[in-house]
């Protein structure tokens, strides 16, 4: 492998690892809020891809407007899902594993709504940067991948500061961690549980935007990333925020990395060996939290 | 359920062919009845043990490309190609007994990987697959000379395969087995204060689970006579615990009722057009809100909710000042 092999290996598998990221630190902070494997996740990530582009087709828009956007999309998709599905069958208090299989039957929904609306051909995200390589220490690098891993770390940053300095994301951690104590104490769980889906919307929707501008934007772009996305937050540690961020970056990498050293047809296999690997050696993730169970 | 339902049910899979006569719809059925097959495998994982596997699909793949290989290639008669699709594959499941001890998520996502492992293999080994090409021109099955040429006498074939599976696991069910199994899937700390060997049991379910699957597999082969990869991903896998968790989990009618069900919903709303599969999702959600037991369970809700209603009735009749919410 050449050196600028490496480079380019470097910042396109850290560029799809950050989207990995953002989509595996919704799927988390879900599992750590409500036990929930949501299996739409990787469709909220195309709904915010969507929006992205149909507010793009109206107003021409520089790209931090057109990621609000995106975020906006995802986050108002998974607060209406929330309300209307999630909630109420909640208060059924049905077991979990309908619940699972309820988010498969949204995920089924969302695309095929996708199809209707934006049809079933892929679509192209207009050139949103200047197509001229940015030159990195000699090597000639693209400067979408470097925006998207800068704009990725950056929506990482702000998450983790929400969590750590706001009134809600101390809230929505505590009634994660106990949600009876934190009633105790105030916190509305109902209402940290609906802002936990939300934040894991806007997440997933910038995750989207970020994507489309990298390939396109298609109805099923979202099932196999969401998929991808939850063996990365495995990887990592289902329940971990960093774990989910590490693991995504990792995976990101790994299968960038296989694609390349061995073989492009395998490349998702490698991921998969990898991540079973891990799980056997370390059966809660590489980045273990001490904490609740899952 | 009441056997005699359970008759009922039996009875009226064996008409269907006959009374719907288009070769199309008798292919649906039949397809239909190889979901059940799947499903009643996944329902031992899922349902008994509670171990969610999202790589049921890996083993029905490789079922169906070891009885199409073996036929196609080596001559064998299907009899003998059904039944080895059935042990290889139940002896390739024994590459997840290091899997078994993981706790639930982890080991749903582990399958899953596991399932798109086996389908990146069946995609690009041409040699042995045909890789995205499929296997084209499956040889029908033949049973003691006899040629099943028509759909209908394979859907009777797939018939029996699923009446012998059901009788099967209803055995191990209800068998030490499965009172081990329900045992460690309510409390394993307990099952194994009890001497139950979890991780050994655990295995052994993969194993009958992987066994189903594959014949299913085999079946499938000879059922649609071409096979691709794109038959086997995870959505499939996915697919078989759509129809487990629907028809019921922990119900072995359940589980054949469910892939009934799933399978012909998306037919019997074609009509619908582009908002088939819109319907098709939102079904799937309302029956996970309204039935905790999925299909199994609707019954006995309903007939709950009849009695209630009834006798709510005579209680306002006779006293109309107080009814019961």
């Amino acid at each position: 492998m050449s050196a600028d092999q490496l480079v380019q290996g470097l910042i396109g598998g850290l560029a799809i690892g950050c989207i990995y990221s953002l989509i595996a630190l919704g799927i988390t902070i879900i599992i750590r809020a409500t036990e929930i494997l949501h299996f739409a996740q990787g469709e909220i990530m195309m709904i915010g891809a969507m929006a992205g582009l149909s507010a793009l087709w109206m107003v021409d828009l520089p790209f931090v407007l057109v990621l609000i956007v995106g975020m906006l999309g995802g986050g108002l998709a998974a607060v209406l899902i929330e309300l209307s599905i999630y909630r109420t069958l909640r208060k059924l208090r049905v077991p979990l594993i309908n619940v699972i299989i309820a988010t498969l039957g949204v995920s089924i929904i969302l695309q095929n709504v996708a199809r209707l609306v934006w049809g079933s051909e892929p679509l192209r995200y207009p050139p949103l940067f200047r197509s001229r390589g940015v030159e990195i220490g000699g090597f000639a690098v693209s400067p979408q991948l470097i925006w998207i891993v800068v704009l990725g770390f950056a929506m990482m940053a702000l998450l983790q500061l929400f969590f750590r300095y706001t009134r809600l994301g101390i809230a929505m951690q505590a009634a994660a961690q106990d949600p009876d104590a934190a009633r105790l104490m105030g916190v509305s769980v109902k209402r940290t549980t609906t802002y936990t889906f939300v934040v894991a919307g806007v997440m997933a929707g910038a995750a989207g935007v970020l994507l489309g501008s990298l390939f396109f934007a298609s109805f099923n772009m979202g099932f196999l990333i969401g998929i991808k996305a939850f063996v990365a937050a495995t990887l990592g540690g289902l329940g971990s925020l960093s774990g989910a961020m590490l693991g995504g970056l990792a995976f990101g990498l790994i299968e960038t990395f296989s694609g390349v050293l061995i073989s492009t047809a395998y490349k998702d296999a490698v991921g998969m060996v990898v991540l079973i690997a891990i799980l056997l050696l370390a059966p809660s993730g590489i980045f273990i939290r001490p904490g609740r169970r899952i | 359920m009441q056997p005699a339902i359970r008759l009922l049910v039996l009875a009226s899979l064996a008409v269907a062919p006959l009374i719907q006569t288009n070769t199309y719809w008798q292919h649906v059925f039949g397809v239909a009845l190889i979901g059940a097959i799947l499903a009643l495998g996944l329902q031992l994982l899922v349902g008994m043990a509670g171990l969610l596997s999202l790589g049921q699909a890996a083993f029905y793949g490789i079922g169906a490309y070891i009885s199409a290989a073996l036929t196609m290639r080596f001559g064998v008669p299907f009899i003998l190609a059904f039944l080895i699709a059935g042990v290889v594959t139940a002896i390739t499941s024994l590459l997840l007994v290091p899997i078994v001890k993981l706790p639930s998520s982890s080991l749903a996502v582990a399958t899953l990987g596991f399932n798109i492992i086996v389908y990146l293999i069946l995609l690009n080994e041409d040699w042995a697959t045909g890789g995205s090409f499929g296997l084209l021109d499956v040889p029908p099955p033949h049973i003691f000379g006899y040629e099943l040429t028509t759909e209908r006498d394979v859907y009777f074939l797939c018939l029996a395969v699923l009446v012998l599976v059901y009788l099967g696991l209803d055995r191990l069910v209800h068998s030490r087995f499965g009172r081990a199994l329900r045992a460690i899937s309510q409390d394993e700390d307990a099952a194994r204060a009890c001497g139950i060997s979890i991780i050994r049991y655990k295995s052994k379910c993969f194993l009958v689970a992987a066994f189903t699957a594959g014949l299913a597999g085999s079946l499938y082969a000879h059922h649609a006579r071409y096979l691709n990869p794109n038959d086997f991903t995870f959505n499939k896998s996915i697919e078989i615990l759509i129809m487990v968790v629907v028809g019921g989990l922990g119900s072995l009618p359940g589980a054949v009722m469910g892939a009934i069900v799933i399978v012909l919903m998306p037919e019997f709303l074609r009509s619908s057009g582009e908002l088939r599969l819109i319907l098709f999702g939102f079904l799937v959600v309302v029956l996970m809100g309204v039935s905790r037991g999925g299909l199994a369970g609707l019954a006995p809700l309903l007939t709950q909710r009849m009695a209630r209603l009834r006798s709510s009735a005579s209680a306002k009749s006779a006293e109309p000042g107080e009814i019961k919410s």
